[in-house]
């Protein structure tokens, strides 16, 4: 059990261990191997997540809890659990592709990027492993806070834009989340999950009703605020586009889904009675995924396109979370997985045009699909698997989503995503339609393939793709077989 | 009682710190005064036997806010003298301590007459406040070395001029 926990506290010591490194060692050595160092920790994590599900696996645990400093009081305050493993897995994969996108898109500032990713993780791993929604609140503004420096650290006029934009979205966010967290505390006395989970719906006066009812509405809009749900995505596509390629990669990829989508999943474990919070995740679903594939259409810009589609994803976890069901919650976790891997290709793809082309505007581009095979190839496999066509990863997180809803009496909402995923193939066909097919512009014609680790990246991400989605069945079996389904 | 003159002095201190907040007319000292007055407040807080509400008052107000505004502060071009200048135009603020002190009188003289008393100091609070903070809310601390942390790189990465700029 001590190695389980030595492993488990490595979420956090180790983004803190490079971070003390990064600033001790010369500011020269760390730069030229900053991608050794960010990617190492990456990896670890990933290792990390895996280890600890098998351990827990072994030992026949659903949940552990740990303390990364034995001595100190207040031990035990950190938990794992399933859910949170699949959430760590991601945030060390998307890491992984950002720090390797970076070693060629970040040319100054590494070692800003190096500290600013750590903190970023330390906030991210922070927030899946706590189990009181107030030290959740803390981590959820340093993921916050990371991300509006990382927007905004290349200085550039429409950066800064993007960041200003999202720190106050954010900011507004969390001061939500912040005042419905003080209405449960008033009826509740804690914000610890466990006492939070048994003592909320307890009471029946009508002011307990609406302090509850109040707290839930400021609760779920704060974190739809963070994952960019509509009607509060207006922030998203600005801070997405502005950014460098390697920071949109871990905003579109991992920092929307934990700092709104894992909030929303505790907040849907906490109030499992509450019928309203389902109808109104359900609401928001279905309005982002529609409109987020509508607003894609529209877009002539790579990565803006990319940054509506995220807002369109989020709406299929959403709805997922809203069914209340077991089938809901894997579908949701499911596509937390597969969006992050097809999201983060899609961005790769983009980071591997831009540094080919020099823009992103696809108005401006075309036929590049013989001159950039790989990124093409990549890039259309992303595309079937975020149009949830088989056997790619997508196509079965979304079908398990789709099924929740139906089973769950959803039945039009199910249509309604079944449909949507037509509207997703129509952007990105057109995305790849205008890219990388038709006539070549003459001020193209001398462009080749990206080379060294953007392609790589955008190789093991397709693998990864492919290989999940084809064995996708044999790993829920696999669960089933473990009692975790 | 003596309790209750360290309040009156805090009460004190948190007007100050309030009216130069408002009053300053430089945009980072502005910030660093509503921190002052926030962690002010949370003393007044936690003498009261307010625990909970003096620890989240330090952790989300003192802590986060003032990193976010010092980061957007360092991020907006805005300098002393354009500050000044707008200041120029809102002459009235200079007469805001005058009626601070008018309200205040008021105040005083309405709780004398009505026979108000301080609520009752929690003298455990001390105690109290230690295990809230350290004891329960020990991953919050982890927490805010972080967000300060961040708002520390904020300031080195926004604020610094790149050699082009130099």
């Amino acid at each position: 059990m001590n190695y389980l926990n030595s492993v488990a506290a490595s979420f956090i010591l180790l983004p803190v261990a490079v971070l003390l490194i990064n600033n001790i060692l010369p500011k020269q050595f760390v730069e030229k191997r900053f991608q050794y160092l960010t990617g190492a920790v990456a990896l670890c994590q990933m290792a990390a997540a895996l280890s600890v599900f098998f351990m827990m696996d072994h030992a026949g645990l659903r949940t552990y809890n740990f303390t990364i400093f034995r001595n100190l009081p207040g031990s035990e305050l950190f938990g794992i659990h399933p859910v949170s493993l699949v959430f760590l897995f991601c945030i060390g994969m998307v890491s992984l592709v950002s720090v390797m996108v970076a070693n060629r898109t970040v040319d100054a500032k590494k070692s800003a990027y190096v500290n600013l990713l750590m903190t970023l993780l330390i906030g991210m791993n922070g927030m899946t492993l706590v189990n009181d929604f107030f030290s959740l609140y803390v981590f959820l503004d340093v993921v916050g806070l990371s991300s509006f420096v990382l927007i905004a650290m290349f200085r550039s006029r429409r950066a800064l834009e993007g960041s200003i934009k999202y720190l106050i979205i954010s900011e507004l966010a969390t001061v939500f989340i912040l005042t419905g967290l003080s209405f449960i505390f008033m009826k509740t006395g804690s914000l610890s999950y466990k006492d939070i989970g048994s003592a909320v719906l307890t009471g029946s006066s009508t002011m307990q009703t609406v302090l509850l009812y109040a707290s839930l509405i400021l609760i779920t809009a704060g974190f739809c605020v963070k994952a960019g749900a509509v009607p509060f995505h207006s922030w998203l596509p600005d801070a997405h586009q502005s950014a460098d390629t390697s920071v949109s990669i871990l905003l579109s990829g991992i920092v929307i889904k934990i700092a709104g989508v894992y909030g929303l999943f505790v907040l849907v474990d906490l109030f499992k009675g509450v019928k309203a919070l389902q109808v109104s995740l359900a609401a928001i679903g279905i309005l982002s995924v529609v409109a987020g594939a509508l607003l894609a259409l529209r877009q002539t810009h790579f990565k803006r396109i990319i940054a509506y589609s995220s807002v369109s994803q989020i709406g299929y976890i959403l709805l997922g979370l809203s069914t209340g069901t077991t089938l809901g919650l894997i579908g949701s976790v499911a596509h937390v997985f597969s969006h992050a891997a097809f999201k983060t290709t899609l961005f790769t793809n983009a980071a591997a045009v831009h540094e080919q082309t020099g823009t992103l505007e696809i108005d401006e581009m075309g036929g590049l699909q013989s001159r950039m095979p790989v990124t093409a190839f990549s890039s259309a496999i992303a595309t079937l698997s975020t149009a949830g066509i088989p056997p790619f990863a997508g196509f079965w997180s979304k079908l398990l989503i789709i099924m929740a809803l139906w089973t769950s009496g959803s039945a039009v909402l199910g249509g309604f995503a079944l449909c949507a995923s037509i509207l997703t193939a129509a952007y990105l066909l057109r995305l790849q339609k205008k890219v990388f097919f038709g006539k070549t512009p003459e001020h193209l014609a001398s462009v080749t393939e990206v080379t060294g680790s953007v392609r790589l990246t955008e190789i093991l991400l397709t693998a990864v793709t492919s290989i999940v989605g084809v064995f996708f069945p044999f790993i829920l079996l696999y669960l089933q077989s473990k009692g975790l389904i | 009682m003596f309790m209750d003159i360290i309040i009156y002095i805090s009460l004190a201190f948190l007007l100050f710190f309030c009216l130069m907040a408002v009053m300053s007319h430089s945009m980072l000292r502005s910030a660093i005064y509503l921190a002052l007055a926030s962690a002010t407040l949370s003393v007044i807080l936690y003498m009261l036997g307010a625990v909970w509400a003096a620890v989240i008052e330090v952790s989300a107000c003192s802590g986060l806010v003032t990193v976010i505004f010092i980061s957007s502060i360092s991020l907006s071009k805005m300098g002393k003298e354009d500050v000044q200048k707008l200041f120029a135009t809102k002459k009235q603020m200079g007469l805001l301590p005058v009626l601070l002190v008018f309200v205040g009188i008021a105040l005083v003289i309405l709780a004398v007459s009505h026979g108000f008393t301080l609520p009752s100091v929690a003298q455990e609070a001390a105690d109290t406040f230690r295990t809230v903070f350290w004891d329960t809310r020990q991953l919050d601390i982890l927490g805010q070395i972080a967000a300060v942390l961040v708002g520390g790189i904020a300031v080195s990465v926004l604020l610094r001029k790149d050699e082009s700029e130099k």
